[in-house]
């Protein structure tokens, strides 16, 4: 998803409809409601929804925890698109000439209430991938204090799937998942590609054995949505190409992983360590040692009268 | 307990077989992959009825003869049933074929979606700025191209 880095700083139209879809499971009844919000610059659609709840609406229902785009949990469908509400301004969907936004809860999630929707399919999809790295030496990874050795060009191809945070909005995006529910999706398929890339990760064969299925990688037909709605850049679309590109090599048996990363060796020596040059002191000409061996006595309580 | 309490469920929010026939059914900015991929399985669909259709025209000699079979083709000139019906297969088997050969190139030999990437502003993953959407915008000039050509030579 492209992100305009200047959209917090627009000025937002003054009061913004908000087109919010509401379903009650207990009637079984779908409908939509309409709350007058009064704006803000840089007002998100997070603020403005937890504003409904607080003022015109307290029956509204949604979920969200960190409100910066890190937890993943406020995805929803804004103006026919997936996205993260906390990371959605309000300038960037509704304008003067539209003061209209619709919120929908995501799609091919089932809908709990309102715009919460259950994850447990989705969760469970990601939990049989076996999010984690394996080894074949399994105290390599219980004693903790071992480290791997990984170049950077290595961690360079890995590094973009790393940052996925399960927010689903791939999920709902998809195409395929919308019309197959046992499709394992952009997100678990693209942690498997992630640690079949991993140099670090030992179970790659079996990771690739996993999922030459029906549900696996052959179901995706590169809509490339999952890629258009990322909030984190993870890029779907590509791990899932390549991951079915290396099935078929590995199917060949054309492919090999290039290299498992060898545990790192404790260092044989110590250096002492070497004096900062003046130039990286914090304060010109300020001496560091001399501060240290006696430090300058602050005047709090003139500071404070 | 008086009144029985109404089970809540869960409502299924999937659009189902409509988001294979519906680009749109989502409204993804920047993603003219999905309007490939709508295409691709229409075009799909309608190729396979074509085909059948096709066996059973092949068929047509072998029941009314070869010179009312031939006399029958010589008249498919200028607009008829016949050349509006070549003239749509070929429009859809130009995309499908053109399309084709871009989804070989980025699902089976994974090239084309471009190198793996740290994020930086706009933020725009890899794969949506590699050569795969030139190749896409290619299929889209050359079907227009070759279609409109076809029309030529079938109606001309």
């Amino acid at each position: 998803m492209t992100f305009d880095p200047k959209a917090a700083t627009k000025e937002p139209p003054k009061k913004v409809v908000f087109r919010v879809k509401r379903y009650n499971p207990e009637t079984g009844k779908t409908w939509w409601d309409e709350y007058e919000v009064e704006t803000y610059r840089g007002m998100t659609v997070l603020d403005a929804l937890l504003k409904i709840k607080e003022e015109l609406d307290h029956t509204l229902v949604l979920r969200y925890s960190c409100r910066m785009g890190v937890c993943g949990s406020c995805g929803m469908i804004i103006n026919g698109m997936p996205r993260l509400a906390c990371q959605t301004q309000v300038a960037e969907v509704a304008s003067e000439a539209r003061p209209v936004v619709t919120v929908e809860p995501l799609k091919n999630h089932p809908v709990v209430r309102d715009l919460l929707t259950d994850f447990t399919a989705f969760f469970d999809k990601h939990r049989s991938v076996k999010p984690y790295t394996i080894r074949k030496n399994k105290e390599e990874l219980e004693t903790g204090d071992m480290e791997f050795l990984m170049t950077p060009e290595e961690h360079s191809e890995l590094y973009e799937y790393t940052l996925c945070i399960a927010c689903g909005l791939c999920y709902s995006a998809c195409p395929v998942a919308a019309s197959d529910e046992r499709f394992l999706g952009p997100q678990a398929l693209t942690y498997v590609w992630r640690y079949v890339a991993d140099p670090r990760d030992e179970a790659w064969q079996e990771r690739l054995e996993a999922v030459d299925t029906e549900e696996g990688p052959f179901s995706c037909h590169f809509a490339a949505s999952c890629s258009a709605v990322c909030p984190k850049m993870v890029d779907p679309a590509a791990a899932i190409q390549r991951l079915r590109s290396a099935l078929i090599k590995y199917r060949m048996g054309l492919y090999k992983k290039k290299k498992i990363a060898r545990k790192a060796e404790p260092p044989k020596e110590f250096k002492e360590r070497k004096p900062l040059p003046p130039e990286a002191k914090l304060v010109e000409g300020a001496d560091l040692e001399a501060l240290e061996k006696e430090p300058p006595e602050i005047p709090v309580d003139s500071l404070l009268s | 307990m008086g009144e029985e309490r109404v089970k809540a469920r869960a409502l299924e929010n999937r659009p189902g077989w409509i988001a294979s026939i519906n680009p749109w059914v989502l409204k993804i900015k920047n993603n003219p992959e999905r309007v490939a991929f709508v295409l691709h399985r229409v075009t799909g669909v309608l190729m396979a009825l074509i085909i059948m259709a096709h066996i059973f025209v092949t068929g047509t000699p072998a029941r009314v003869g070869w010179e009312a079979w031939v006399e029958e083709i010589s008249k498919a000139h200028g607009i008829t049933a016949v050349t509006l019906y070549f003239f749509f297969f070929a429009g859809i088997a130009w995309f499908h074929g053109l399309n084709g050969i871009r989804l070989i190139l980025t699902e089976f030999f994974g090239v084309c979606i471009g190198k793996p990437e740290k994020p930086k502003p706009p933020y725009l993953a890899p794969s949506l700025k590699a050569c795969q959407r030139r190749l896409l915008y290619l299929v889209f000039a050359l079907w227009a191209v070759l279609w409109v050509l076809t029309g030529y030579i079938v109606f001309g």
